[in-house]
């Protein structure tokens, strides 16, 4: 909210206090200032002027040449491009020397004619041209008659003003008005209040005097007051009050509406004047909508309501939208004889139900929504009256007419300990200070007894509703800089990562140390991306959770699926200039247990990589292709750090599995032939060719799962006693025999010729001259040991025969020659 | 032929014999072939069978016999020293020839190593391990929690009541009425107190993504990451959670750093405070980072309100506790001097592959 220091300064006492100090105290109390600017940068020599005469200029067609009176000896020849320049006119005028925003000001000829200054438009002087009428701000600012000629422009109209910008939290409404504000100031500052109130008291409510009825049927308005004015003189408010509002970021519009505006920033109170002869039977009915109830708004619109909307509505139609904006019905126009200015409460959820529904956001809906001083109904009413009448010409039909559901509730009376307050804070403020504070405020505080007080507080202050709220009151005005630093006096306790939390770290560190780089790409995608994938049209990885109202075009549904995430990254990368790379996410894919969505979905935890292109070339080898093996060596370096060497088997996968992968270069990765973690393949090359990223491997590991295989406490072995033997052979085989199929064989073979083959794996594949068409050379290295005696060349003869025997008749191995 | 002159005659032998070695030694350094054919005409002169000691031995025949085994004692001697230096010079040479050999197998050792190049932690979660430590060192645990919540949780418990204006705080992506992207990882504190009562002391952080409906631009973002932390215990005070809050700014941010609360409000916290630290960029003097205040928030924090507390069991009366909520892409930001959060989701390998230290 803007504010402007002059007019606050009419509240509360701020000699002494500039406005930067000011916006220092208000700041560390909790009302954040984010900026202090003067209202208009620089201003300096411009006063009103008269335009006495105004010619043609001799060479320019466009320009006047004018005689202009600015309270000197003698007039000024000032040349003027301005369409709209006549005499009479007191327009700003920036004499020679004077500074203005764009510039400085000097004596120069224009085409020829000297110029002694310079006559000046509204954007020219530094006026918040936004919220001005077009009519202002085309051509010269034109000034009010009575504008004494000769006077200075800049505190004329207030431009010498500092602007406040407040972000208020939306507990503070109270401060969305100037008198509000002015509480909070007085009592940070120990400032006396100013409060020039008109004189309101003793209204006599002479409701049979006054020509309008009120009904309330809905309990959403717990009150209503109006006031009818009869004799409302239109046209524009007085320049210091459009001024005032400009300042404070408010278009003048009338003067009606510009009093109702201004008791509004005056007060926090916002009044709503319509035409009091269009309120059909003298009665206003304040109720709910009825289903598809219509109304043109002010703006020009139809708005269609329904029974969550509080109407202003006469005997037989709804005239305005209550607290968010009146109807086109009512609006006040130049035959209007009599005004009705309505000051009432609305209930705060359904304003703000409202303003959302119809899209609507204005000053008063945003202070009706975030709770208004019940009190102020009756002084802002009554304050609008003063103004209307001496600013507008008009006069009182009857006094105020007031409904109301319940009396404004008393200012609560809260139970506050002084020690309990030290002890949440942990401060040591002593009690008479507390209610020093208390006192500042504005709070009555009854002492009963050392421990026992209470504390009233002004209805203005909805937000302190408990003890901790005027907890918190005591340590914000007395300092939060005065809070200690301590450290929790309790139990020591032990923290540590959970099982699940050190997987995932330590997944992390391990791929890290593997050459791979971690990426965090964003869950909320798009269900075309899966498009790539491969996928049946049932599958269930279709089924991305979709969002409500999506921000964008691009992110509108919850990921299933982490390759298209990091195929975005891939593709970025090698649009960038990288040949390729191996990156890794570990992150949450979201599975809804239907759709559409009724609880909450499953959040799995996954990590998933890709290796995309070639490997950065180096010294010592040339770029290459990321190929399986490359992938499948990082995932079980990865498998046997978590101690998942032995138990994990890559498994050649059916292709529903995962389209996405290569159907023939893809494996599944069991853990003790019973629980699938994960996949790893190269992608299918469709998949591939749609995500734009060329050849490529992808793996992904379901955490939760790995988890779950994590093994518990193991033992050292001891170490062997007598040595190990090592024997190799190469033997024939068909292509499709995987070396898998061999090891185990030779392992089922060997155990059943004597238990002494400890270790058996490939080193070695060939294809080519040498092996006949369909087949391979594959090379096992065997290691037999025993632990009770040193073996013999006999007994690893007599089981290497016997696996070669098993090969033979399992897969028509030959020994290669 | 007498005694003494055939032992001058040795002694003049074995002095020729090994300066000439040293000559051989000090000339043919650098050549260790030649080294070795000088050395070996070196033996065959002196110690070969027709060598000069041979020919000297043989001159002892003429000698009285009572002198010979004397003589022959010197010669054995001159014999001795000179196989012995020999051998010393041809252990010498060697030496030369494999160092001479080494130098020539030179590599270029400024060349890059061949071991796989370590990959990249994301400085994301490098910050949020680095966060997650530090208290795990104060004794806290982690919990985690879903990102899909409920309304309840996010909000309701946590109170801010529907059509409360403090949702206006936090724009929200919703799923279905009920269920949305939660705003915070505030739930969790509901969630962790609602599961751990009636036990005390509750000492938890809770790290997570988190979603609002925020334009991404420089500095804000549809998605981001929150470190919620809690203690619940009786007699937990306000400055407790400023001490916690300064052990952790000075772990993160240096050991001189400073933390300041300033009140702000929070519908689950009261009393609720901003906190900021010293600005990590010019140490508190003033600059475009911070604004010229000296000062960066970067945390929201405060007391758990009554209302939070006795909705999730614990008796406000008995029980209090603080709570704080802070952004791990704005501290990687300051602490990496990232400008734009943009960048921390873009996964350019180029930015990434800067952080491959530890440190």
């Amino acid at each position: 909210m803007r504010v402007s220091y002059q007019w606050l300064s009419e509240y509360v006492d701020l000699g002494g206090v500039s406005p930067q100090a000011l916006a220092d105290a208000l700041t560390s109390a909790g009302i954040e200032v984010e900026s202090v600017r003067p209202r208009v940068e620089r201003l300096r020599r411009v006063v009103v002027g008269r335009v006495v005469t105004c010619g043609p200029h001799p060479n320019a067609d466009r320009l006047k040449v004018c005689t202009v009176d600015v309270g000197q000896d003698a007039l000024l020849t000032i040349v003027c491009g301005a369409p709209n320049v006549a005499p009479g006119q007191r327009v700003p005028t920036a004499l020679v020397g004077a500074e203005l925003p764009g510039g400085r000001i000097s004596q120069a000829k224009l085409r020829g004619v000297e110029s002694q200054g310079m006559l000046c438009s509204a954007k020219e002087i530094g006026l918040e041209v936004r919220w001005l009428p077009k009519s202002q701000t085309e051509g010269l600012y034109l000034l009010p008659e009575d504008a004494p000629v000769g006077a200075d422009v800049s505190s004329l109209l207030g431009l010498d003003d500092v602007i406040l910008d407040l972000s208020l939290t939306p507990n503070r409404s109270d401060c969305l008005s100037l008198r509000g504000l002015a509480y909070e100031v007085a009592a940070l500052l120990e400032r006396p209040l100013r409060f020039l109130e008109p004189h309101l008291g003793d209204e006599v409510l002479d409701a049979g005097a006054s020509p309008v009825r009120i009904e309330l049927r809905t309990p959403r308005c717990p009150r209503y007051e109006a006031q009818v004015m009869i004799g409302v003189a239109g046209g524009p408010s007085p320049l210091w009050m459009q001024m005032r509002l400009l300042a404070m970021g408010v278009r003048p519009i009338d003067v009606v509406v510009d009093i109702t505006n201004y008791v509004m920033l005056e007060w926090g109170q916002p009044l709503h004047a319509f035409d009091f002869d269009q309120v059909r039977r003298g009665t206003i009915v304040v109720r709910q909508a009825q289903p598809g109830e219509r109304l043109a708004t002010l703006d020009g619109q139809e708005r269609v309501l329904d029974e969550d909307v509080i109407v202003i509505a006469d005997a037989e139609r709804a005239i305005g939208i209550a607290g968010v904006m009146g109807g086109e019905n009512s609006e006040i126009t130049a035959s209007t004889r009599r005004v009705v200015v309505e000051s009432a409460a609305f209930d705060a959820a359904s304003v703000r139900r409202t303003g959302q529904r119809l899209g609507l956001r204005s000053e008063a809906q945003q202070r009706f929504e975030k709770g208004i001083d019940p009190v102020a109904v009756r002084g802002a009413l009554l304050r609008a009256r003063q103004l209307l009448q001496e600013l507008a010409g008009a006069a009182p039909v009857g006094g105020v007419v007031c409904a109301e559901q319940e009396r404004p509730a008393q200012p609560p009376l809260l139970d506050f300990s002084p020690r309990r307050a030290n002890q949440l804070l942990g401060t040591d403020v002593a009690a008479a200070e507390m209610a020093a504070i208390f006192r500042r405020l504005g709070f009555s505080v009854q002492q009963l007894s050392e421990e026992k007080w209470q504390v009233g507080v002004p209805t203005r202050r909805a937000d302190i509703r408990l003890e901790a709220d005027l907890v918190e009151e005591i340590g914000r005005i007395h300092g939060y800089d005065d809070i200690p630093a301590t450290l929790p006096v309790g139990p020591t306790t032990v923290g540590m990562r959970t099982q699940a939390q050190r997987l995932r770290k330590w997944t992390r560190e391990t791929l890290a140390g593997l050459g791979m780089n971690e990426v965090f790409t964003y869950t909320l995608g798009h269900p075309d991306q899966l498009n790539a994938l491969r996928l049946a049209e049932d599958s269930f990885y279709r089924k991305m959770i979709p969002l409500l109202r999506p921000m964008s075009d691009e992110r509108i549904a919850l990921r299933t699926h982490m390759l298209p995430g990091l195929a975005q990254v891939a593709a970025y990368n090698l649009s960038h200039g990288m040949t390729g790379g191996c990156i890794f996410e570990i992150g949450r894919v979201y599975w809804p247990r239907e759709l559409p969505l009724r609880e909450q979905p499953l959040e799995r935890q996954q990590w998933a990589g890709l290796w995309f292109g070639e490997q950065a070339v180096r010294l010592w080898q040339a770029g290459r292709a990321y190929d399986f093996y490359d992938a499948k060596g990082v995932l079980e370096a990865w498998l046997t750090s978590l101690g998942l060497g032995l138990r994990a088997a890559f498994v050649p996968i059916q292709d529903a599995d995962a389209p996405w992968l290569h159907p023939g270069r893809a494996a599944g990765v069991w853990i003790d032939g019973q629980i699938k973690v994960g996949t790893v393949g190269e992608l299918h090359p469709e998949t591939a060719q749609r995500l734009g990223i060329g050849g490529a491997v992808y793996a992904e590991f379901d955490l939760d799962k790995v988890d779950e295989c994590l093994g518990g406490a193991w033992k050292a072995q001891p170490l062997p006693r007598y040595p190990a033997v090592r024997r190799d052979l190469a033997v024939l085989v068909p292509q499709a025999v995987s070396s898998a199929q061999l090891l185990a064989k030779a392992a089922q073979a060997a155990e059943q010729a004597g238990d002494i083959l400890q270790d058996c794996r490939v080193f070695d594949v060939y294809v080519g001259p040498g092996v006949p068409e369909g087949q391979k050379s594959v090379a096992v290295a065997f290691t037999y040991q025993s632990d009770e005696r040193t073996l013999t060349d006999e007994e690893t003869e007599a089981v290497e025969r016997a696996i070669l025997r098993a090969w033979e008749q399992a897969f028509g191995a030959r020994l290669r020659g | 032929m007498n005694t003494e002159q055939l032992q001058a005659d040795i002694d003049n032998i074995r002095a020729a014999a090994l300066r000439e070695l040293e000559e051989i030694e000090s000339e043919s350094a650098p050549d260790a072939e030649n080294a070795s054919r000088r050395l070996e005409a070196w033996r065959v002169q002196y110690l070969g069978k027709k060598g000069l000691l041979a020919q000297v031995s043989r001159q002892m025949r003429e000698l009285p016999k009572e002198e010979r085994p004397r003589l022959g004692q010197v010669v054995n001697e001159a014999q001795r020293v000179l196989q012995d230096r020999l051998g010393r010079a041809r252990q010498r040479v060697e030496e030369l020839a494999l160092f001479a050999r080494l130098r020539q197998e030179h590599i270029d050792v400024t060349l890059p190593g061949r071991a796989p190049a370590r990959g990249t932690i994301h400085p994301l979660t490098r910050v949020i391990t680095e966060i997650e430590d530090v208290f795990l060192g104060m004794g806290f645990s982690i919990v985690e929690g879903p990102e899909v919540e409920t309304d309840h949780y996010n909000f309701e418990m946590l109170n801010i009541p529907k059509d409360h204006p403090a949702r206006d705080m936090q724009d929200t992506f919703y799923l279905t009425e009920e269920l949305l992207l939660r705003t915070q990882t505030s739930p969790m504190q509901v969630r962790t107190m609602e599961k751990m009562r009636p036990f005390a002391p509750i000492k938890v952080i809770c790290p997570g993504r988190v979603y609002r409906r925020d334009e991404d631009d420089a500095t804000h973002s549809h998605a981001f990451n929150q470190i919620e932390g809690l203690v619940v215990d009786r007699g937990v005070r306000m400055s407790d959670l400023k001490g916690t809050l300064e052990q952790f700014a000075r772990a993160i941010f240096g050991p001189n750093q400073e933390v300041r609360l300033r009140p702000s409000f929070f519908p689950f916290t009261e009393p609720s405070a901003e906190v900021d630290v010293r600005c990590t960029n010019c140490g508190g003097r003033g600059c475009r980072v911070c604004k010229h205040s000296g000062w960066l928030e970067i945390l929201g924090a405060g007391m758990v309100h009554p209302h939070v507390l006795n909705g999730a069991g614990y008796d406000s009366r008995e029980f209090s506790g603080f709570a704080f909520g802070m952004g791990p892409e704005r501290i990687a930001m300051l602490k990496y001097g990232i400008e734009d959060i943009r960048l921390l989701y873009q996964n350019d390998l180029r930015l990434l592959r800067q952080f491959s230290s530890v440190f």
